[in-house]
């Protein structure tokens, strides 16, 4: 029980790679620890220049993906390319850069200077980026001469974009790179993530934020229990889940009138009961009161971004289908499968 | 941008960029790719190394330690009281300082540093890098034995000009290469706790290992001065066999075969725990 969200086939591509190359491949990729499974028959493919949000709550798979693309994990089951070859071999060859989540601490050597953390990572990759570049991108010029430990937050997580980016990597992969952030850091790192995507390398980062996704990936690959559950464009997927339910009553609906209201996607008449989709629940009911429709009971069902977001990929487990339904009535082409669907069910 | 070892834009070659140049400019034709794999770890040792050395903490208390307990214990015994059988207080404090230096420098060398970094995701930004997986665990076992070597040559100094020890030319050079090859084992120790033990629990795991293996090895004591029951636990501890061979060299005599064993015994075992901790956390998603 997967949903799709067919990418469309003038996805942006990489301004200076071959679009159709596959720079990530996930092949029925199953991995548990313990008892607990992490990823579940995984099917995945991300192409080289794409920006690749990965989203799902906590335990839905994320960090395992990465560190299976890293060769940090060695799947029980299935198979992982990276850049065409074995992910240890990728990151051997000095192709594959990361910022994983941060233990207890900054993920920094503690008693160095930036400088000098940053000078030893650029003197391990083969073919490290320009420094002066490396800087730039990171803006830690002025961080330079500081102390790792003597970091805020938000400085530190520059810091360590600078060293996932000193060995001048094709892929790079972030795990919820902003969890630490205040909100004006996070913009600037969002910022400074397109335009290293720009570039036409391939970036995944596994983030939360459903927002962060949308504003900042061509594609958003939504994981829950280890399998993908949805696929596509950020704006369709925020879309699906922005959509609020309106249920009201009214004597002698009229459909040509309630189609024709702002913001609705769909509409449902039983009797006097009216069901309305609206991508825009305020608009919609401004708009019926402008018209003059005499609705009584009105119900607007749904929720902010985040919370439609943990509902669609809570009720996906099973149960409640509500969610996915709204998901596939909004996607174009729902139902009929695309070339890019990578995810859910075993072929 | 004050930033003297890093060539930004401006072309002035400083000491660092000359090093990296020379680096990079190493290898010759054909021996390329067995250049290119050692470049990361020579700068990751010397990353190491320099981070060892600015650090005003560890070489505070690895100086300071073996200096200034050598120069205590000196007034302990008449410096030519025989003990341990047949050798000089002078010898055995000296030797025994030498000891717990080594000691002190590879368990501070590893333990709650490494440890932090491996805690806070250092040490896995590393792995992902082109440095080989076992480089990490080689680089801070190389690095371990680099600063005991200077620690155990400034007690043997002490020794010969406060302590009152002369040695020929041959026995200070054969007292200090078996020092320092048998130190191997404390810096295994070192990177051990490391891997262990929590970072909260590393600096007091490392002061208490430091303070038993030193005194039950019988660095500042004398094993056969001490009660029989800890006289059997002074040969549970790599201190104890260290020193043992130390003064089998020193005195001319042959060195026991059931020395070496413990000691090549203790750096087995904690190396196959260290490698097992590894493959655990590897597992679980966690390396």
């Amino acid at each position: 029980m997967s949903i799709f969200l067919p990418v469309p086939s003038d996805a942006p591509a990489a301004p200076c790679t071959t679009p159709q190359a596959v720079a990530l491949a996930f092949r029925d990729v199953t991995h548990s620890y313990g008892s607990r499974v992490a990823l579940d028959s995984l099917n995945l493919e991300v192409a080289q220049g794409e920006v690749v949000a990965l989203l799902g709550p906590n335990g839905a798979g994320k960090s395992t993906t990465i560190s299976v693309l890293l060769g940090l994990v060695r799947p029980q089951q299935g198979r992982v390319e990276v850049l065409g070859s074995d992910p240890r071999r990728a990151v051997a060859d000095g192709r594959v850069g990361a910022m994983l989540q941060s233990g207890s601490g900054i993920g920094l050597p503690p008693g160095v200077r930036v400088d000098q953390a940053l000078h030893l990572v650029r003197r391990l990759y083969p073919r490290p980026a320009q420094l002066a570049r490396i800087i730039e991108r990171a803006d830690i010029g002025a961080l330079l001469r500081r102390r790792t430990d003597r970091l805020s937050g938000g400085q530190a997580q520059r810091v360590r974009f600078a060293i996932a980016i000193a060995g001048d990597p094709e892929v790079v992969f972030l795990d919820e790179p902003t969890s630490a952030m205040d909100v004006e850091s996070r913009q600037f790192f969002w910022r400074m993530m397109r335009d290293f995507g720009n570039e036409g390398r391939t970036v995944l980062f596994a983030t939360h934020h459903l927002t962060e996704a949308d504003e900042t990936a061509d594609r958003v690959v939504v994981l829950n229990h280890g399998k993908v559950v949805a696929d596509g464009p950020g704006a369709t997927l925020k879309a699906a889940v922005a959509t609020r339910r309106l249920r009201f009553v009214v004597d002698h609906p009229d459909r040509s009138v309630l189609d024709e209201l702002d913001g609705v996607t769909e509409v449902e008449v039983c009797g006097s009961g009216v069901l309305i989709d609206s991508l825009d629940a305020d608009a919609t009911i401004r708009d019926l009161v402008g018209q003059g429709v005499p609705f009584r009971d009105l119900e607007v069902v749904g929720a902010c971004l985040e919370q439609a977001f943990v509902e669609l990929t809570s009720c996906l487990g099973g149960g409640n289908k509500g969610a996915i339904d709204d998901v596939a009535a909004l996607s174009p082409r729902a139902g009929s499968p695309s070339a890019r669907e990578m995810g859910g069910d075993r072929t | 941008m004050n930033a003297p070892d890093l060539s930004i834009a401006a072309p002035p070659p400083r000491a660092s960029d000359d090093l990296e140049a020379q680096v990079h400019a190493a290898p010759a034709p054909g021996s390329g790719a067995r250049a290119s794999r050692l470049t990361p770890m020579l700068a990751f040792g010397r990353f190491e190394l320099g981070r060892l050395l600015r650090s005003w903490k560890f070489l505070t208390i690895t100086v300071g330690f073996p200096v200034i307990f050598y120069l205590l214990f000196l007034g302990d015994r008449p410096a030519g009281e025989v003990v341990d059988g047949n050798v000089t207080w002078r010898v055995y404090l000296m030797v025994s300082m030498c000891s717990f230096g080594a000691l002190v420098a590879a368990l501070n060398a590893g333990g709650s540093r490494l440890s932090i970094e491996r805690a806070s995701g250092w040490a896995r930004q590393l792995r992902i890098t082109p440095m080989p997986a076992w480089s990490y665990v080689g680089t801070k076992i190389a690095t371990g034995m680099l600063v005991v070597l200077p620690v155990i040559v400034l007690v043997e100094i002490v020794g010969a000009t406060f302590g009152g020890v002369s040695l020929s030319a041959a026995s200070w050079v054969g007292l200090t290469v078996l020092l320092w090859a048998t130190s191997v084992a404390f810096v295994v120790l070192g990177v051990f706790v490391g891997f262990m033990v929590s970072p909260e629990a590393a600096f007091p795991v490392v002061t208490g290992l430091m303070f038993l293996l030193g005194y039950f090895g019988g660095l500042f004591t004398p094993v056969d001065r001490m009660p029989g029951a800890l006289q059997f636990l002074a040969h549970l501890t790599p201190s104890y066999h260290q020193v043992a061979l130390a003064l089998a060299a020193v005195g001319g005599k042959t060195l026991a075969p059931s020395d070496w064993f413990v000691l090549v015994g203790y750096v087995v075992v904690l190396g196959v725990a260290i490698v097992w901790k590894h493959r655990v956390e590897e597992a679980r998603g966690l390396a």
